[in-house]
């Protein structure tokens, strides 16, 4: 009993120390002056930043995948809205089957939706770019879908009904005395889904064709053809950078404890 | 009126999904019952020879015991360290909770191509483990850890450990203290405490963790292929291979056989946890 007081803590900080350290390292080899990443490193540079922003494809897939993920979760946050809406107050198996449909990308294998979409696009001769816009917004729905269900279980439905005895229409309703009540959980499931679909990897693999990629694919095809470089580095460090700055964000705007409930 | 609007707003996330997410597996399943054709996606005669091929080569049968030995280790591992980091957390003052929450969540964020590449930068021959314990004098030749499955096994494992804290330490928040006053008031001591009282309370949580570790190990080609290069494929690397030479029905089906295994699989979980015994808490 005595050992479990001092194992515990140690396993838990492993544990951390674990799960962190490769993100850590990734970061610190970014800011490498050598051409290979060495450590400790010998100083700090903004080289291979530099070398990232000028290669040409690079560029392409940090702002695809930036307008991918700006687009996709807009898109989510308000189909995963409407869906919220239209479940929150609904019992019985129909309700159930209709959420588990909604989170059900969440725990379905990614790579296998990718391969079922590439032969539907092909069948129908969808284009590459709203093949991933439609993809993205699958798997960043359930995130938003949760967040905003999440808010709609709290909000008191007899203010609904009291404004439309007023005569207030639906839509007013909404976004009149629903809206102002609901949006900190809009947000954190829209910020939920555009690092989702910025991070977004295995369903892509399949839908992106040449010139049209999303970063986190053109970090993959670098690191399994051309090795190692550091300028792959500095394209990750890119990306944690953007999710701390959103993460900041949201901690001003909603507060963490939102974001670790939904 | 209300139903109307009620369907008004049902009907478009719903068409969404029927089309794009119900739709496509569907075909799937229609194209992996179909022959292989040179010219076209699939052969025009319906046919089974795709899961027959698959189930009659020994070269399927070791790479889908190895996939099934690899998750296995996997969830063993992150059930014991998850549950340990989760009950530290679990008994944190609910600000330091929130804290250790976030910096669980933040790499979940990371891309996993991001988190793998931590690992090759860390496990390589020249990476940073393998020069530290070499100038130290610990070992004489470089680690030969990368591109093997221990490194796939310690790569997916911490990338996926965070699902399985989070998981059970939000469901062992949710236990009501009086539930252990009352077990010690009745004679129990700290361990018959833990395994009759926290321990099934716990049983959302650790189901919802290890079907998540599961199911996202089977899915996991990238961190799969960084980690363990072409020696170490598993099941996923195998339907990857099959769409690059553009055999489409052999695809198709390696898909189900996944999904097949990962339904077992969370079937089996639901039945040995029988989570649904915790009524609507802890989640």
């Amino acid at each position: 009993m005595r050992a479990l007081t001092f194992i515990l803590p140690a396993v838990t900080v492993l544990a951390f120390v674990v799960i962190i350290g490769p993100i850590a390292i990734v970061v610190l080899a970014a800011f490498s002056p050598t051409e290979f990443f060495t450590f400790p490193p010998p100083g700090l540079s903004l080289r291979w930043f530099v070398e990232f922003f000028r290669l040409q494809n690079m560029r392409d897939a940090f702002t695809l995948s930036l307008e991918l993920a700006l687009s996709a979760a807009s898109l989510a946050t308000v189909l995963a809205t409407m869906a919220a809406l239209a479940v929150v107050r609904r019992r019985g198996i129909v309700a159930n089957l209709l959420q588990s449909l909604f989170l059900a990308p969440l725990v379905f294998p990614t790579i296998i939706l990718g391969l079922a979409l590439l032969l539907f696009y092909k069948s129908l001769g969808i284009g590459i770019l709203p093949g991933l816009i439609l993809a993205h917004v699958l798997v960043g729905t359930p995130y938003c879908f949760r967040a905003v269900l999440t808010s709609l279980q709290a909000f008191d439905f007899a203010q609904e009904e009291a404004g439309q005895s007023l005569g207030a229409g639906p839509l007013r309703t909404f976004f009149l005395i629903i809206l102002p009540q609901i949006w900190p959980g809009l947000l954190s499931g829209w910020f939920f889904a555009l690092i989702v679909s910025f991070g977004e990897l295995n369903t892509a693999l399949f839908l992106t064709g040449p010139g049209e990629t999303t970063l986190p694919i053109e970090i993959f095809s670098y690191l399994q053809f051309q090795g190692s470089q550091l300028v792959i580095a500095a394209a990750s460090a890119l990306q944690v950078g953007l999710i701390l700055v959103l993460i900041f964000i949201i901690e001003r705007l909603v507060g963490l404890a939102r974001l670790t409930r939904s | 009126m209300r139903r109307l609007a009620a369907l008004a707003l049902l009907l478009p996330p719903l068409i969404v999904f029927v089309v794009f997410f119900i739709c496509p597996l569907v075909y799937l399943f229609y194209v992996s019952l179909h022959e292989a054709s040179q010219s076209e996606l699939f052969g025009a005669s319906i046919s089974l020879a795709s899961y027959a091929a698959i189930f009659s080569d020994p070269f399927y049968a070791t790479i889908i015991l190895r996939t099934l030995k690899t998750a296995a280790i996997i969830l063993g591992l992150a059930l014991v360290i998850g549950y340990a980091a989760a009950f530290t957390i679990a008994r944190m003052a609910p600000r330091w909770r929130i804290v250790c929450l976030v910096l669980l969540l933040f790499p979940l964020m990371v891309s996993n191509v991001v988190r793998a590449y931590g690992w090759v930068a860390l496990l390589g021959r020249r990476g940073v483990l393998s020069t530290a314990l070499r100038g130290a004098g610990i070992i004489d030749a470089p680690l030969a850890i990368l591109y093997t499955s221990y490194a796939v096994i310690i790569g997916l494992l911490t990338i996926l450990l965070p699902f399985m804290i989070i998981s059970i330490a939000n469901s062992l928040a949710a236990i009501d203290r009086s539930y252990h006053e009352a077990a010690q008031a009745l004679g129990a001591g700290p361990i018959k405490t833990f395994l009759h009282v926290t321990l099934p309370l716990s049983s959302p949580g650790i189901a919802a963790g290890a079907l998540l570790v599961f199911l996202l190990t089977l899915s996991a080609y990238v961190t799969v292929t960084l980690l363990g290069g072409p020696q170490s494929k598993m099941l996923v690397s195998l339907v990857y291979d099959a769409v690059v030479a553009f055999q489409w029905p052999r695809a198709a089906a390696l898909a189900f056989v996944l999904l097949a295994i990962a339904l077992a699989v969370a079937a089996l979980i639901q039945t040995v946890l029988r989570p649904q015994r915790v009524g609507g808490r802890g989640r």
